[in-house]
């Protein structure tokens, strides 16, 4: 058996599917009319049932829909509409693995060998129209022994029809020819003759129709009598995770676009629970309203990449990073369009350990860090990220140091012993600019915060280079020194930069 | 019936009239003595048994003079870092990670947070303490180190004991140490451990910087008042005497 599910209005139904279930259903009873087409002739393309109601069809202008008033006029987007047939397919696909996208709006799915999972199949259609409902579609849906006889009837019948398998031609019966995929020429002859329904055609002798109007006939009245059984051609879900969401009228406000994104991570992650599948990698892409472009064809783009170190399924935790991130910029332009993609990989599949050290939660690490960022900001003047573990460069640079992505699942096993407490340097950074007065080449006074301090003992000095044959290059004559301060002694780092030829403060040993 | 035992009896009453309303007013509150992570220098883990867990903890000392806190502080680090996570809020950025290195710190269970680095609107001191606030909130950590040194006294001074006061109740439910690094001590009775560390002036040895002679003292432990101060003196090496 087979299944098919019709979206009615499929355009009108992909541009509320964003909105919230409440608002979905009240709009859903008002007039809404889709536009498309050049802006100076925005014409109706779709329309939902209360419109059709008032008098509105498809082919009006704008303008002859406005006159009406009160009616809610939304741009069509391609965007949207393959978002929406995505979230069909995946919706049908919890059902059956072979789903056939027909096209916009409609999806055939196979039932063979669901029986013992779904039931009967009035019960499997039931499901079919409860789980589509929870995911914001009113659906037309039938079930047939072919796709074909099972298209036809989700799309001339409302609700559920299920059809038993030889009783297609009688089901089938009181749909409109026009229905078929029939050239209007064709249609025009059959108008011609008075065979205005599947039945007439169906009753037709297949010789003579053959005769006169070629073999595309015999094959459509096959189709009228749901005689067609014609293999699937299923689609494969799984390739790539990718959702976005074009507005009507771009968007200044942070409510208005987390409202948007929060809606498009929860088809993500639902997709990626289906699939048994979790992300470790998110990407986010802003289109901005840029009015006054240099390149006609290439708008402003905000983007942002998310490396977690563990793959999540958790909506709230990859929702609260980009909302984070979000928080902390200001984009020059409005928002247009917003595109999310997740990179799916298998799920960490790991067993809490009951004697490994206690570390944050690898989910929430990533928002605290998220946070943190957002308090002191994500790298310095740089380029070295302001919240991370300090790591060790592999350079005889003393002042060289790197900052490395912080995990607290990573190197756990990893214990060395602490040699013993040894006296600390503490840095200044960056270095304090000093100047040093000297006695033969030994440092006798050094001016430390506008004032001039007596050194007591100076060690050194101690020289070192590095990287003379590249731009970096760096020589410099270091010295510690015991400096005389009003109460006590200081123990302080300095040395001169041989290239520069100026004394500096490295640090105070402390 | 003399004054002193008709003060008693108004005592007795008001303490019975206000028991009814409020039984917790006149408990005594104790905190639980929960654990330490030892500062791995012997003569501050036997005077103080080390920094406590459940609790906040100052280190003090001076800036402009070698006094040893950071030394204490790394020494901390490495030894909490080898069986926890651990986080270092380093107000201005003047954590040097070959020393932490040296010191065997476990760079990669430390998280580094350097403040006043980017073009924020907020000032170092309130970047750190925000930051603090984050961490304590995330949990996980088995140490949080704030690092305020480097600020200036009368900027510090100006942080309100109801801040104080609430990363002491915070930090109590957690089983993590809080720790700050600074020049004065602040968090007066919300403190659980205050450590004061001076160096003494020490000649070069073979005109060779080899080491400090320190003095800590404990000015508040648990439930000692700082009249209770304990002294005690050791020395610290640099890493290549």
């Amino acid at each position: 058996m087979f299944a098919c599910l019709y979206v009615p209005d499929f355009s009108v139904q992909a541009a509320l599917l964003p909105e919230s279930a409440d608002a979905r259903e009240i709009l859903w009873r008002s007039p809404i009319v889709i536009l498309d087409g050049p802006a100076n002739l925005l014409k109706v393309t779709a329309l939902n049932d209360p419109a059709r109601k008032i008098g509105l069809e498809a082919g009006m202008t704008k303008l002859q829909v406005e006159t009406r008033g009160g009616v809610l006029l939304r741009k069509r987007s391609l965007e949207n509409e393959n978002s929406a047939q995505t979230e069909l397919l995946e919706c049908a696909n919890f059902f059956s693995p072979r789903v056939e996208s027909t096209c916009l709006g409609t999806a055939i799915l196979d039932l063979a060998g669901t029986k013992k999972l779904f039931g009967s199949s009035q019960n499997t259609a039931q499901k079919l129209a409860w789980k589509a409902r929870e995911r914001g579609f009113l659906l037309h849906i039938a079930i047939a022994a072919n796709p074909d006889a099972a298209m036809f009837a989700a799309r001339g019948f409302p609700g559920i029809t299920v059809i038993p398998p030889g009783e297609e031609a009688r089901h089938l019966a009181g749909l409109s020819v026009a229905m078929l995929p029939v050239t209007p020429e064709m249609l025009e002859t059959l108008d011609g003759w008075g065979i205005r329904t599947f039945k007439a055609l169906a009753a037709l002798p297949e010789v003579p129709l053959t005769e006169r109007l070629g073999q595309a006939s015999l094959h459509l009245q096959r189709l009228a009598r749901g005689q067609i059984d014609r293999v699937l051609k299923p689609v494969e879900l799984a390739s790539k995770f990718i959702e976005s969401f074009e507005f009507d009228d771009p968007v200044e406000t942070l409510e208005s676009l987390t409202f948007v994104l929060n809606r498009l991570l929860e088809q993500l992650c639902d997709r990626l629970l289906s699939h048994s599948l979790a992300t470790n990698n998110l990407r986010l892409t802003l289109e901005l309203e840029v009015r006054q472009r240099q390149n006609e064809n290439k708008g402003e783009e905000y983007k942002q990449e998310w490396k977690l170190p563990v793959p999540t399924q958790e909506r709230k935790v990859l929702f609260t990073l980009v909302r984070l991130d979000l928080e902390r910029n200001a984009f020059s332009a409005p928002i247009k369009k917003v595109t999310i993609e997740v990179l799916p990989m298998k799920p960490r599949l790991a067993q809490g350990n009951l004697f490994a050290p206690p570390s944050p939660e690898a989910e929430r690490l990533e928002i605290t860090l998220a946070r943190i960022r957002g308090v002191v900001g994500s790298v310095d003047a740089n380029g070295l990220s302001c919240a991370g573990s300090p790591g060790i460069v592999d350079t005889h640079n003393p002042i060289s140091f790197s900052v490395q992505p912080f995990s607290s699942v990573a190197d756990i096993s990893n214990s060395v012993a602490a040699p013993g407490p040894v006296i600390a340097l503490r840095v200044f950074r960056p270095t304090l600019e000093t100047s040093v007065e000297l006695t033969g080449e030994t440092p006798h006074f050094v001016r430390l915060w506008k004032k001039h301090y007596r050194v007591l003992a100076a060690s050194g000095p101690w020289c070192s280079s590095g990287e003379w044959w590249n731009s970096g290059a760096w020589a410099r004559q270091e010295w510690d020194v015991a400096l005389k301060t009003r109460t006590g002694v200081g123990y302080y780092r300095i040395y001169e930069d041989r290239i520069k030829q100026q004394w500096f403060v490295e640090g105070i040993f402390d | 019936m003399d004054t002193a035992q008709l003060r008693a009896q108004i005592r007795t009453q008001i303490r019975t009239q206000i028991e009814e309303k409020f039984p917790a007013a006149f408990t005594l509150y104790r905190r639980e003595d929960r654990g330490v992570i030892p500062t791995g220098i012997t003569p501050i883990d036997s005077t103080a048994q080390g920094v406590p867990l459940h609790g906040l903890t100052e280190i003090c000392g001076s800036s402009l003079n070698s006094s040893g806190k950071t030394s204490v502080l790394i020494s901390l680090l490495a030894r909490a870092s080898q069986d926890r996570c651990c986080a270092l809020v380093d107000a201005s950025d003047s954590f040097h990670p070959q020393t932490g290195q040296a010191a065997g710190i476990n760079l990669s269970r430390l998280l580094w947070v350097r403040c006043g680095k980017s073009k924020v609107k907020l000032r170092p001191l309130e970047q750190a303490f925000k930051v603090a606030d984050i961490l304590l909130q995330s949990g996980g950590f088995g140490l949080i180190a704030v690092d305020l040194s480097n600020l200036g006294e009368r900027t510090v001074r100006k942080v309100p004991l109801s801040t104080w006061f609430r990363f002491s109740r915070v930090i109590e439910k957690q089983s993590s140490a809080l720790v700050f690094i600074e020049q004065e001590p602040h968090a007066t009775s919300c403190a659980q451990l205050v450590l004061r560390v001076q160096a003494e002036p020490r000649a070069f040895s073979r005109k060779l910087l080899t080491g400090f002679d320190l003095k800590v003292e404990v000015v508040r432990a648990g439930e000692k008042k700082p009249v209770c101060s304990e002294r005690s003196g050791f020395a610290l090496q640099t890493q290549w005497a």
